[in-house]
């Protein structure tokens, strides 16, 4: 029916909602925060205007670095946990041998749905060392010396707050996979099947190649995602024991509200987005170096 | 080709703007956590105002019918003749924590919730619009709405933040209201300092005086340990841990720090006084030399990290919180357990329902004498850690204030004093004359004793200086328990913290 293409101002009317929505949700909050972190501002009226001084509190402030390399970590396990996991189940999911292909698709999907705070405290009560299900096991298994109070182990807490997460994402992950499965055509499996290749080789010679792009989004997700964990371990640990768990987020609300100490806060906030930034940057050097390099 | 790396680059410009978007929302934590907290508030409100006047009436009823009835009639007598007739009418915004979960067995928040409904009562024409948060959320709410200059006319201001609250000139200058308050010759003058800054007041301490730190314990089991009462030395404590061990309990004493508030509050705030004595706080307090890093101060961290490395406490104490941990107390797990009196009136509560016989034989103590510690003896700390507060703009409009004022001292007055004390013997900011005990069961009985008339009391840390300080001390003792810093670092970052931020 569209017989001509709109004018110009059309396109730019329409777009103006979604930017203005933008704008006010993303932009907006991110130059305040600037603005703030140039004070010192306890909250309430009055502020000191201190220029960069918080910024050089930031650099030399070693539990906003420790959150950060907790937070890099956490993005580490969940790429291996989440993306990796997810495309191991996808390649069982889509083996001939598999039944109630819908129903594992739907209870994959499943923990992802839940509220992270529901999962965080679920794994608060496997991980309890006197009714919790982990020391139970452990217990039934004929291995009690392993038994620990698990959430108090600040070499271990780190990745016991993430198991959590990955648990949570890989349905996420798995159903995003899977549609990208379903797009490749079946008559090239067929014929890697004919010419003998076995399962891993077809899903890594064939499928992965195929659903590269997929791939990748999948892990700018996860690292986006993931450099802002916030909930799920604040049911947990709180960011404990002591700081041992703490993330990026987690300290910038600490220091806005359980310190009242708005200005710094802020700086905390530029300095999580300047990260972020940094991190996905490295992230897509990263890809396009390796789309390069198979490009030649 | 050409195709496949057109398709990559939109692929990539999406993924970009993705990013942006996500490490965005992140950057922005601060602004999100505010709105989200509005609205959680927004909807609390909407379902407790609807339901707030018809509990509290049940509330009410159920305990004492008749008593109830005559208090009102009191109070709309006193009301006439102490303030007269008050001539604003509209709206008055109230926020505070008494929800009506938290009321049931908890005498404070029952009085609180039935002297709000009686002050509506006798003042028709006014309009409490209030917003009852959880005590956790609240104190967020709290936070973020002062930082946003924001505070409703009246509310709840904790010990911690009268200073700064103060110095933003956020909050109103009680004193002469104060003063000229009906019932000031019956209030506990003491309740006053965490909410005075340079003489001034700045609130009316509510709810009920509670004592911060008690050893809970069961009767019998110590006494079959060997014990007539809790011990007063904990080499004593040590060798019942013995005892204990190998018969059947899990540890002597439960506690619970999965919170990191709680080994301040309950513990260490005891502790330091008994090696640092009061007047050190005070000058902690005042700003006149007092420092963390004084020997005494360090010497109570070095004793609070080995009593807790001596195995008398449950092993999991750094990861349960104090809800947890009086569990292992009323399941029988542990013969004692440590906390507050929150914990205690739970406990009463639960007891009363599901063991009878441990209800009856619990029994409350202060915290053992460490050695070496010579600042003071038998403390608990115990005091009023809010007050009723009202925003400074209330100014603008006599009326208005005049109401409020009306508002605050009728809700921390006498009625509220008698109430309590009544039903479930606790004691407020007013003086009761001759509270009758006998009335009541042992349980309550030992515990108002231990409140406020067998021991000494001292300061509650956290109701002073400034929360800043307190996060970073509370954060470095949970490390400090877990062997992973030493006292003489926690004093020196706590110092450092209280000189930037105090």
């Amino acid at each position: 029916m569209l017989s001509r293409k709109p004018k110009a101002i059309t396109f730019l009317v329409y777009l103006t909602i979604p930017i203005l929505l933008y704008v006010f949700v993303v932009f907006f909050p991110l130059l305040t925060s600037l603005f703030y972190s140039l004070f010192e501002w306890k909250g309430g009226p009055n502020k000191t205007f201190i220029g960069g001084a918080n910024y050089t509190q930031l650099i030399h402030d070693s539990v906003f670095w420790s959150a950060f390399r907790n937070n890099l970590y956490l993005v580490f396990l969940c790429l291996i946990g989440q993306v990796g996991i997810a495309f191991i189940f996808v390649m069982i999911i889509n083996t001939r041998y598999i039944k109630l292909k819908g129903m594992h698709r739907t209870f994959g999907f499943f923990p992802s749905t839940i509220a992270a705070v529901s999962i965080g405290f679920i794994w608060t009560m496997i991980y309890d060392s006197r009714r919790g299900l982990l020391n139970w096991f452990l217990e039934k298994v004929g291995r009690a010396d392993l038994q620990q109070v698990w959430l108090n182990n600040s070499k271990l807490v780190m990745t016991l707050v993430s198991i959590p997460l990955i648990w949570q994402y890989i349905g996420y992950y798995m159903i995003i996979m899977l549609s990208a499965t379903a797009a490749i055509d079946t008559e090239i499996l067929e014929s890697a099947d004919l010419d003998g290749a076995n399962a891993f080789q077809t899903a890594v010679h064939v499928v992965l190649p195929m659903i590269k792009s997929t791939i990748m989004v999948c892990i700018v997700l996860c690292v986006s995602g993931n450099m802002k964990a916030f909930d799920n371990i604040y049911v947990m640990t709180k960011g404990g024991p002591g700081n041992a768990s703490m993330v990026m987020a987690m300290y910038g609300y600490k220091i806005s509200f359980e310190q009242q100490n708005m200005g710094y806060g802020s700086a905390i906030s530029v300095g999580i987005f300047v990260l972020g930034i940094a991190v996905i940057g490295a992230m897509q050097l990263l890809q396009r170096a390796i789309s390069k390099e198979e490009v030649i | 080709m050409k195709r496949s790396s057109k398709i990559m680059s939109v692929l990539l410009s999406a993924l970009m703007a993705s990013g942006i978007l996500t490490a965005c929302s992140s950057g922005s934590t601060t602004t999100t956590t505010a709105a989200a907290t509005t609205t959680a508030a927004a909807t609390t409100t909407a379902a407790e105002t609807t339901t707030a006047a018809e509990e509290t009436t049940t509330a009410a009823e159920t305990t004492t019918a008749a008593e109830t009835t005559k208090t009102t009639e009191t109070t709309a007598a006193d009301d006439t003749s102490s303030s007269g007739t008050l001539n604003y009418t509209g709206e008055i915004s109230l926020m505070h924590f008494s929800t009506s979960e938290e009321s049931e067995g908890n005498g404070g928040s029952d009085g609180f919730r039935t002297v709000i409904a009686q002050w509506e009562k006798d003042h028709p024409d006014i309009k409490l619009n209030q917003t009852v948060l959880a005590n956790d959320d609240y104190k967020t709410q709290i936070a973020t709405q002062a930082a946003a200059g924001d505070l409703p006319d009246v509310f709840l201001l904790q010990g911690m933040n009268t200073k700064a609250w103060a110095a933003q000139g956020l909050i109103m200058d009680m004193t002469d209201i104060i003063k000229s308050s009906p019932y000031y010759s019956e209030y506990n003058q003491n309740y006053f300092t965490p909410f005075t800054d340079n003489d001034k007041l700045y609130g009316l301490p509510v709810l009920t005086g509670g004592t911060c730190t008690v050893v809970v314990y069961d009767k019998n089991a110590w006494k079959e340990a060997g014990y007539d009462a809790f011990p007063t030395s904990w080499d004593d404590v040590k060798t019942a841990d013995e005892y204990f061990k190998s018969n059947g309990y899990k540890e002597t004493i439960a506690f619970g720090n999965g919170g990191q508030w709680q080994i301040n509050s309950d513990f260490l705030s005891v502790i330091g006084d008994r090696y640092t004595g009061p007047d050190w706080f005070q000058s902690l307090v005042d700003k006149t030399g007092a420092a963390f890093t004084d020997e005494e101060f360090v010497k109570a961290l070095t004793f609070t990290k080995d009593i807790f490395a001596s195995g008398i406490f449950n092993d999991d104490f750094n990861t349960v919180t104090n809800e947890d941990a009086r569990e292992y107390y009323i399941s029988g797990e542990s013969p004692a357990f440590i906390g507050g009196n929150w914990d205690v009136s739970y406990i009463g509560a639960t007891l009363k329902e599901s063991d009878k016989d441990l209800y009856n034989n619990t029994g409350f103590a202060v915290l053992p004498q460490p050695s070496d510690a010579t600042g003071s003896t038998n403390t608990q700390n115990i005091g009023l850690g809010y007050a009723v507060s009202l925003n400074s703009k209330l100014a603008d409009d006599q009326d208005k204030l005049a109401a409020a004022t009306d508002f605050a001292e009728y809700v921390t007055g006498p009625e509220f004093s008698s109430y309590v004390a009544k039903n479930y013997a606790l004691s407020g900011l007013t003086k009761v004359e001759n509270v009758d005990l006998s009335a009541f069961d042992q349980f309550t009985q030992d515990f108002y004793n231990y409140s406020y008339v067998d021991t000494n009391t001292c300061e509650i840390y956290d109701s002073y200086v400034s929360s800043a300080v307190w996060s970073v001390l509370n954060t470095d003792l949970q490390t400090m328990l877990n062997g992973d810093m030493t006292p003489e670092d926690v004093a020196k970052a706590a110092q450092e913290a209280y000189e930037a931020n105090y």
